[in-house]
């Protein structure tokens, strides 16, 4: 009994410090936070209005489905076209899938700053692009800075090889043997990807995009350098009311918003890996 | 066996000392940082530094911004101790605080300083923007700083230009305005009034922008000119929020000349931060813009700006500023800072400043060399039109971003 006790006190001295950082940086303010966001500023009173505020300011429902619309396409499109580069460096043997295998890391090397501005001097209307375009008599505006399709462009540059990444680390564990068993008996290359490699791979897609929906809602840096003045992502309009309207309980309650957009993923991430252990347990 | 377990609740229990201390540490730094960080430890104690009735000793000059600032500072220091007339006798240290960092930190700590009642503190000699001289004076009142006279600082009586604060007790040494930046190669005769700029900016849609207010001095300087040119001229120093009814004139020309501003992708573009709208005009994609006169000089002046690229003031003028030194009661070394405010108008220290940052000099420019920034010297500092409604400027950035930032989507 005793040496029980004292095996769970060892165990619990173990997580406390871990858990009581947690508690203080992250569990507390998200506490009081949650409060702030219901009272109102000047009075402290019980109140709805900052979070009907998002929802009823037309500028500021604009600004929350743009950032949905910018996250939903660069999570589709960035999933999308990791899939496809996982699935030709899993496959491909060639001399071109090896070294394309040791760059594709490379954007995640940059850092964020300098990739924003690098591409903002490619893109903008007067940038590289229609500057060669000028050699060949052609005014090309391409008009993605300050929109949402600039956005996306810059943010796939981010998230591909990220997404890229963790897929193929799980394309990576489908031993070469099944698909080599599934072909011959017969199974066509569309079969084997459809019934095999598909469901196999499904929960790391799942959550690669479940990283990539995070880390896009509550972007900052990216919009804020190459987006436009309205609609804004919802980054810059939390920053725009601490820091320009001082409006701190408004800021509380889009925090609280953008906390459940990304607990969205947060639970079809956990519902994935429960899903997973069921499966296992059987 | 057990050894090893105890070994492990020891060090569990540590650990989470370690990180008790930490948190506990950490806060008690942090509070402690400024105090560690001022130079009271190189002169010897800063309580005990005693007003040197003779002349001579330690002055702490305090300052804030951005850090050209410090920059400055840092060489203005050097040639004060080293090379001034007063080499020798005073001995000028920096307690500088970078911006962005906690913007308020100077002026509050000078203000909790008076609450307090210290005496004899560290508060040698101030150095504040207009926003901050106004903001110290309403919380601390104007006796709080020493008057200024011309036995004290024989210079003062070489510049003409008065703070609208308190314009007995703080010295201004520099200026700076917002302007109208042009490319002088597409614009060869610039607007001279507001009405010739509107007119323009009809001619030649989407050549004009400015940049989004809140996000830079320069946007938030033409918007509120733009709407307080329909105001009575007291209340653009005024913070009362009954002027707040009367923004809606001005709010409708904001909209009436949405439709010719920069556009890109088939909408209006507002460009964030000053350097936003700058880089346009740069780049070519604008041909005028509103934009600091430093800024402007400055980065022409290094080769990042284009030379074609010039600046000119319109009537009625956008905002400038004053920036002012001041000697509050509670220093300990007033003849001291009074040498230093002398010394920083001299046309040696002015010469450093339109050097390194392109600052509008106070004092007659014919004894220096104004060469590479002879635009400076058309600006006139006398009537700079100074911008101060307090808290008003939360309300008017948000009314901008909620009316005028929307209309920016719709394709006209």
């Amino acid at each position: 009994m005793g040496k029980k006790i004292r095996q769970m006190l060892v165990a619990y001295g173990m997580v406390l410090p871990a858990f009581l950082t947690v508690m203080l940086t992250v569990a507390y303010p998200i506490a009081l936070a949650v409060v702030r966001s219901f009272k109102d500023q000047t009075t402290g009173a019980f109140t709805f209005s900052n979070y009907t505020y998002f929802f009823t300011t037309p500028a500021q429902f604009k600004n929350l489905l743009y950032t949905l619309f910018v996250v939903v396409m660069t999570v589709a499109i960035a999933i999308f076209v990791a899939y496809l580069l996982a699935l030709y460096l899993r496959f491909s043997h060639s001399r071109i899938s090896r070294t394309i295998g040791a760059l594709y890391l490379l954007p995640r090397f940059v850092p964020a700053m300098c990739a924003v501005y690098a591409m903002i001097t490619i893109i903008r209307d007067s940038g590289l692009i229609n500057r060669i375009g000028l050699v060949f008599g052609k005014d090309i505006h391409l008009g993605l800075m300050y929109h949402a399709q600039g956005l996306i462009v810059m943010n796939l540059w981010f998230n591909i090889p990220f997404a890229a990444m963790m897929i193929t680390a799980g394309l990576g564990a489908i031993p070469d043997s099944i698909i080599e068993g599934a072909r011959d008996v017969g199974a066509s290359r569309f079969k084997v990807l459809t019934s095999m490699i598909l469901p196999l791979s499904v929960k790391d897609v799942i959550i690669a995009a479940t990283f990539v929906w995070m880390t896009n809602v509550g972007s900052f840096t990216t919009p804020y350098l190459m987006g436009g003045n309205s609609p804004k992502m919802l980054g810059i309009a939390l920053f725009d009311q601490f820091n320009k309207y001082l409006s701190y309980n408004r800021a509380a309650a889009l925090s609280v918003i953008m906390f459940l957009i990304c607990a969205v993923s947060a639970a079809v991430y956990i519902y994935s890996n429960l899903k997973d252990t069921e499966w296992e347990m059987q | 066996m057990k050894m090893r377990k105890l070994g492990a609740l020891v060090f569990a229990l540590t650990l989470v000392c370690a990180t008790l201390a930490g948190c506990g540490g950490s806060g008690g730094g942090g509070a402690a940082a400024p105090a560690t960080s001022t130079p009271a430890a190189e002169s010897g104690g800063g309580e005990a530094s005693e007003p040197s009735g003779e002349g001579g000793g330690t002055v702490h000059i305090w300052a804030t911004g951005s850090d050209n600032v410090r920059q400055i500072f840092e060489t203005l220091i050097e040639e004060f101790n080293n090379n001034s007339e007063y080499a020798g006798q005073y001995t000028a240290v920096l307690n500088f605080q970078a911006s962005g960092t906690g913007q308020a930190a100077m002026t509050d700590g000078l203000a909790a300083a008076y609450q307090a009642g210290q005496e004899n503190t560290e508060y040698d000699l101030v150095d504040f923007s207009g926003d901050d001289l106004s903001k110290i004076i309403a919380l601390v009142g104007e006796d709080s700083f020493l008057p200024l006279d011309n036995t004290m600082i024989p210079n003062r009586g070489n510049v003409a230009a008065k703070s609208s604060v308190a314009p007995d007790r703080v010295q201004p040494y520099r200026g700076t305005t917002v302007i109208l930046a042009y490319d002088s190669e597409k614009v060869p005769e610039p607007p001279k009034t507001l009405d010739e700029l509107v007119a323009w900016m009809e001619a030649n849609p989407g050549r004009f922008v400015y940049n989004v207010p809140g996000t830079g001095g320069a946007g938030d300087s033409f918007v509120r000119t733009s709407v307080y040119n329909y105001l009575p001229e007291e209340a653009i120093t005024s913070a009362d929020e009954q002027w707040m009814e009367q923004w809606d004139e001005g709010f409708e020309f904001l909209k009436s000349i949405n439709p010719y501003m920069y556009s890109s992708g088939g909408s209006i573009v507002y460009p964030n931060k000053n350097q936003g709208s700058l880089d346009l005009l740069n780049q070519g994609e604008i041909d005028m813009c509103p934009n600091w006169a430093d800024m402007v000089l400055s980065q022409r002046a290094s080769g990042e700006l284009r030379e074609s690229i010039k600046i000119t003031q319109i009537d009625p003028s956008f905002t400038g500023s004053l920036q002012t030194l001041a000697i509050p009661t509670i220093g300990s070394n007033p003849e001291g800072a009074a040498a230093f405010i002398n010394f920083m108008i001299t046309p040696e220290a002015q010469q450093i400043m339109v050097e390194q940052m392109a600052a509008i000099p106070l004092i007659d420019t014919s004894g220096m060399d104004m060469s590479g920034y002879e635009d400076l010297q058309d600006l006139d500092v006398s009537n700079f039109r100074i911008m101060s409604i307090g808290n008003l400027g939360t309300s008017f950035n948000e009314r901008w971003d909620n009316e005028i930032a929307p209309l920016a989507s719709i394709p006209e």
